[in-house]
């Protein structure tokens, strides 16, 4: 029997505090969890869905993975190429460069993402250029070659952004993205700034070029419609920390956290006639710079007994491949979407 | 016996004529919003939503202008009576009437809470200032009511929040307070302008059940503009959906989702994802277009799937009447 394979990224009791500075010389008066011990992976070829709402700490997650930003604690493996598993953490600077074309990243405002001073063919071919192709006539070959995968003319390329809508410069950031073969591409909120009848477009090209280039995604997105249509497996951040993990389908349809299942009853369906019981939370998300002490969910939970409001719950596998981070997980019927 | 309708605007043009071109923002909508209802208005970027609300309220920026049509609002009464008929698009937009008008009769909600309050005033001053703008009494009434509004809100210790800055509170409770000011000299129509899409999804579930339960205690009709199908199918009684400019469809809310007529419809409502289903999507294609390159005929023909060359490209459809209540402007059904 042969052993599972390494997934392609793993990520292990991540953290990062953001200090908050006071007064004349600027003491530290406090950290802002932003992320506080998020661990997961993610298999080649797969997606993993990261929803939350605003300041759960979803896209300093995604930008702590490519190290774009520093993360202050925690593990962060990726494996390689040639099959070997490297620790980011680990790597000095020029190696870090180095494997950074194999990590790549599709941003949320396809207008302020892109230089408006730079032709298409600048945009794209710079990643090339970057990383030493040095003809010209080469990286014109490939910024051609990619237009055209993303659903571009080749032509265009020498055109500047703003010629183009928004829809289609998220196809020139994914263009981009792709330009350096990348195996990881970590895509943060990037269908939301389009409009609703071009999402489905630019939804369906990250659907097909997965399949064709074997790319594996980390998808973050508030919108749980979005990540469904997406995500193999789907992670819900509150507060810093995850909450809940499970295959999409399972988690949409039997959600084991009532944080989870308030956000699927929230989310509201295009169809009058599903008028569902909303389980609607009281009040708001907690201060990530004060969060309440147990579990930071308990404050807004309908289900919250005293052991919540003292200590954190573990992080725990309530049925294969199931991660929750509840401590009534085991007791509490949800109700999920069909 | 039914009433004449609170607000029926009829072939309303409002033009923006500037030097790159004519960007005709809204041109030749017609629509009727009855008492006590809630009329949602859904549509992309650029279909001329937003601009209507502002057309209505008279506070289009130059060099907008309402080039034509007419916006009649009945004015509520003091006995309670059928009111007086007034076409807005005739009145100075400056003028005293409409001056009476705007934020008391007709109030308006914004998308960004964070914006639509002045940052260096006490959100309680800005709401005193709207209601003593507006109704007789003294500065400390005001202040009490103001405190009163914020609680039925549902802002939490109203007495402390009513003097404190629009950045101390989170966006949630912003837009709570922005929906004070507007209740504040209890309007009978209220425009919400995608009221939650600055919010989370949590936060949007209450703030769209507080808009519910006061609209039944109220009785105000509410036209909610938004580009969120979830957020109509949810609210609205009936719908308009707009596109380049110009209303395709109207419908109650069962029709528009469960027998849609217009292309447009019918692909937008193709398109989106739905939370109980993984199928693939079927887009719609390419862009909405750019407002200085409108297309000729029907604005929506070039995506069309049902796109009939030499009739959808040369003229335009007009709204024909299918049923009682079920209006589309397409040449399938002229």
């Amino acid at each position: 029997m042969s052993a599972a394979p390494t997934p392609l990224l793993r990520v292990a009791g991540l953290q990062k505090l953001f200090p908050i500075r006071k007064g004349f010389l600027k003491r530290t008066a406090g950290y802002v969890r932003a992320v506080d011990g998020v661990s997961f992976h993610i298999d080649e070829g797969e997606t993993l869905g990261l929803v939350g709402e605003s300041g759960c700490g979803k896209t300093t997650t995604a930008r702590c993975v490519l190290r774009a930003i520093e993360p202050t604690a925690g593990e962060i493996f990726i494996r390689v190429a040639n099959g070997s598993v490297v620790e980011l953490g680990q790597l000095r600077p020029a190696e870090l460069r180095a494997l950074r074309r194999e990590m790549q990243m599709i941003f949320q405002d396809p207008f302020t993402s892109l230089n408006p001073r730079m032709t298409l063919l600048d945009l794209v071919g710079e990643p090339l250029l970057v990383h030493g192709m040095k003809s010209r006539r080469e990286r014109e070959e490939r910024v051609a070659d990619l237009l055209r995968r993303v659903g571009l003319r080749p032509e265009y390329m020498r055109r500047f952004p703003h010629a183009f809508s928004g829809g289609e410069r998220q196809r020139i950031g994914i263009a981009r993205a792709l330009a350096l073969h990348p195996r990881l591409v970590v895509a943060d909120e990037p269908v939301s700034a389009l409009d609703v009848s071009v999402q489905a477009q630019i939804l369906n090209l990250l659907v097909d070029l997965q399949a064709d280039l074997r790319l594996t995604y980390l998808f973050v997105a508030h919108d749980l419609s979005v990540v469904r249509h997406i995500s193999n497996r789907v992670a819900v951040m509150y507060v810093g920390r995850m909450v809940e993990l499970a295959k999409t389908d399972e988690l949409y349809r039997a959600p084991r956290h009532p944080y989870t299942a308030a956000l699927l009853s929230a989310a509201p369906e295009p169809d009058p006639r599903v008028r569902s019981r909303r389980l609607m939370l009281q009040g708001e998300v907690a201060n990530p710079a004060a969060p309440p002490g147990g579990c930071y969910f308990h404050p807004r939970c309908p289900y919250a007994i005293d052991v919540c409001r003292t200590e954190t719950p573990a992080w725990q596998e309530i049925s294969p491949a199931h991660f929750v981070g509840c401590h009534r997980a085991h007791e509490l019927q949800l109700a999920g979407v069909e | 016996m039914t009433r004449e309708p609170l607000l029926s605007v009829r072939n309303l043009k409002t033009y923006f004529i500037q030097d790159e071109g004519l960007v005709k923002a809204v041109d030749g909508v017609s629509f009727d919003v009855a008492e006590g209802v809630t009329l949602g208005i859904v549509g992309e970027s650029g279909c001329g939503k937003s601009v209507t609300a502002r057309s209505i309220l008279r506070i289009v920026d130059r060099p907008g202008r309402i080039v034509e049509g007419e916006i009649h609002f009945r004015r509520p009464s003091a006995n309670g009576g059928p009111g007086r008929t007034v076409d807005l698009a005739t009145l100075e937009p400056n003028g005293a009437e409409m001056r009476a008008i705007r934020g008391a009769e007709i109030a308006l909600i914004f998308q960004e809470p964070m914006s639509s309050f002045s940052p260096v005033h006490t959100i309680g001053s800005q709401i005193v200032e709207a209601i003593r703008l507006h109704q007789p009494g003294g500065r400390r009434e005001a202040r009490d009511k103001t405190i009163e509004l914020l609680r039925r809100v549902g802002v939490s210790s109203p007495e402390e929040r009513v003097d404190q800055l629009s950045n101390q509170l989170s966006g949630g409770m912003r837009q709570r307070a922005m929906i004070a000011m507007a209740l504040s000299c209890h309007p009978t129509l209220l425009i919400a302008d995608e009221p939650t899409t600055a919010l989370d999804v949590t936060t949007q579930t209450q703030i769209l059940e507080l808009m519910r339960q006061l609209q039944q205690e109220d009785g105000m009709a509410i036209m909610l503009i938004t580009h969120d199908l979830g957020v109509i199918a949810t609210m609205a009684t009936d719908v308009a959906v707009m596109y380049l400019g110009r209303v395709v469809e109207q419908a109650p809310v069962d029709a528009i989702f469960h027998a849609p007529l217009h292309p447009y419809t019918r692909a937008l409502l193709r398109s989106i994802p739905r939370i109980r289903s993984r199928a693939r999507l079927v887009p719609i294609a390419g862009a909405v277009p750019h407002p200085y390159d409108r297309p000729t005929g029907c604005p929506f023909h070039p995506r069309c799937a049902e796109f009939k060359a030499g009739t959808c490209d040369r003229q335009e459809p007009r709204l024909t009447r299918i049923g009682d209540h079920h209006t589309v402007s397409c040449f399938l059904y002229e």
